[in-house]
């Protein structure tokens, strides 16, 4: 979870400034409200829902799409925003009044988000050009004018919602997941393993599955005019890395051979070209382009068994 | 068993091993061979051209160990460059432009290799007197800029993809495994690129600025 602290940190320095002000007898209770609508604070006083100062209007570039087979067009947006707020919460606001910058009242722009928390992996899209989850990309980290375009590699379902049905085809093209029923007992008491290792894979376990390593993959084939899910191409760095995981995993090792296997075929590891995006661009920060280089050497030592036995 | 039935990944190791060992081992000593350059004609006639023309079982080191391995990594690496979509601009990191600059790369220097094999290994079968002096014909060549400048792109374009691809393959077959590995064996493979670019390049110079006199 070290991952977000950041993220996590300037939000709530700034409920604290409220929080001051309010220990002080500034403002009462009923005034500071955080979630004013736009008429309220393009009529009135900003520095009432933004104590600290930091309100401004924003120019929003967003790429729309109003069916997967339609052609997408850009709107744009001006949304009274404060600093402690996220790209989702921009959209929410967005949504209870949108129209566009120069007057017309248009549907509200579609989007995808759960928790809030980037641990769901639903809300990612291109932030300014980059692939992020929206939640925990804040407004603070982005300029005056922000262009929001949806996730590329993903067929549009609508506007900013993309179908990410594929991450999961992966997923199973890969084996992530560990058998527990069998023909006979897969253990007799709880699997253990040591602290160290527990650690490592610790990295691993955090994926959640938004799709950006992905998105910012060269050789993740462009699958935005697919209509169904494909399951061919290069699985991506966030399959591999599961692949990683439960290999190590006490149980999950048992069907590392199959796993091996899975990612030897067609779009498997050799897939890769080592372009390395993956670990820059991912929100949890895991060790991606290890995972790589680790399961380079499991399907080494797999190939050396498959050819001479052992 | 996947690595059996299905060649995917046997080809893919292969292609990434022939770029190594043979054909980068060769690059790094032709590189070094044509170095003694600068010794001059009557050195490098005799002691590179002549010594390497007299090696037994000739056309099966140049073919079976030289040319079918470098074809193989050459139309393999064609055949799968179209599954990438390279966005150097929008992920200006290093490893992504390199991954870009291996593609393209690898496309030069085939155009480059097909080039330089005609104007020296097959004019020399063609002609017994360019085989006979071939500092004399590369010096002639070479003193024309574009040339020179074709074979200077080319030198450093080969070691550009040698060195990276090493990088690379270190990864790809497991021995580098951690990014802290990763990052050390990169620094590694740019001081082997840098070292074999600064040979090569003293080579090309070498046909320009050595004695002429004394020709075998």
């Amino acid at each position: 979870m070290t991952s977000i602290t950041s993220a996590q940190d300037r939000p709530v320095a700034a409920l604290r400034t409220r929080g001051d002000n309010r220990a002080r007898g500034g403002a009462p209770n009923h005034l500071i409200s955080a979630g004013a609508t736009p008429s309220e604070t393009t009529a009135g006083t900003p520095q009432r829902n933004d104590p600290a100062g930091h309100a401004r209007t924003v120019t929003l570039r967003i790429r729309r799409q109003d069916h997967p087979r339609s052609l997408p067009y850009w709107e744009q947006f001006r949304v009274r925003v404060s600093s402690g707020e996220n790209v989702v919460s921009m959209l929410r606001k967005l949504r209870l009044d949108p129209v566009t910058s120069d007057g017309r009242r248009v549907g509200p722009v579609a989007f995808e988000h759960n928790c809030m928390e980037e641990v769901c992996g639903a809300c990612a899209m291109l932030i300014d050009g980059r692939p992020r989850p929206s939640c925990s990309t804040l407004l603070s980290e982005l300029g005056d004018l922000i262009q929001l375009e949806p996730l590329p590699k993903f067929p549009v379902v609508r506007d900013l919602m993309v179908d990410r049905a594929r991450l999961f085809e992966n997923l199973k093209r890969v084996r992530a997941w560990v058998r527990l029923d069998g023909a006979y007992d897969t253990h007799e008491r709880a699997p253990r393993m040591s602290q160290k290792q527990w650690a490592a894979d610790y990295l691993f376990s955090r994926c959640i599955n938004c799709g950006v390593c992905a998105a910012a993959c060269p050789q993740f084939p462009d699958g935005a005019g697919a209509l169904e899910p494909q399951a061919d191409g290069f699985v991506g760095p966030a399959a591999l890395a599961q692949v990683r995981l439960l290999n190590a995993h006490p149980l999950g090792g048992y069907d590392k051979p199959d796993r091996l296997h899975a990612i030897m075929a067609e779009g498997g590891l050799s897939d890769c070209g080592n372009a390395q995006n993956c670990v820059r661009v991912c929100p949890k920060q895991i060790p991606l382009t290890s995972a790589i280089g680790e399961l380079g050497r499991q399907t080494t030592v797999q190939v050396v068994k498959d050819l001479f036995g052992g | 068993m996947s690595s059996i039935d299905n060649p995917h990944f046997v080809l893919r190791r292969l292609h990434s091993l022939l770029g190594v060992v043979p054909v980068g081992a060769f690059l790094a000593f032709h590189l070094w061979e044509n170095s003694q350059s600068r010794f001059g004609a009557e050195h490098f006639n005799t002691e590179v051209v002549d010594a390497l023309s007299g090696l037994n079982y000739l056309p099966f080191i140049e073919i079976g160990l030289i040319a079918l391995p470098l074809a193989f990594h050459a139309f393999y690496g064609l055949a799968i460059i179209g599954s990438g979509r390279p966005e150097p601009l929008r992920y200006g990191y290093t490893r992504n432009w390199l991954y870009w600059l291996q593609r393209v790369s690898g496309v030069g220097l085939l155009l480059f290799i097909l080039m330089h094999v005609a104007m020296t290994r097959i004019a020399g079968l063609m002609d017994p007197a360019i085989h006979a002096d071939l500092f004399g014909h590369m010096r002639a060549a070479l003193s024309n800029p574009w040339v020179f400048g074709v074979y200077l792109v080319g030198l450093w374009l080969a070691v550009l993809h040698l060195s990276n691809g090493l990088a690379t393959a270190a990864i790809s077959w497991g021995l580098t495994a951690s990014a802290a590995a990763q990052r050390r064996f990169g620094w590694v493979c740019l001081g082997l690129g840098l070292l074999l670019g600064v040979i090569g390049t003293h080579g090309l110079i070498g046909y320009l600025i050595a004695p002429t006199t004394g020709i075998a």
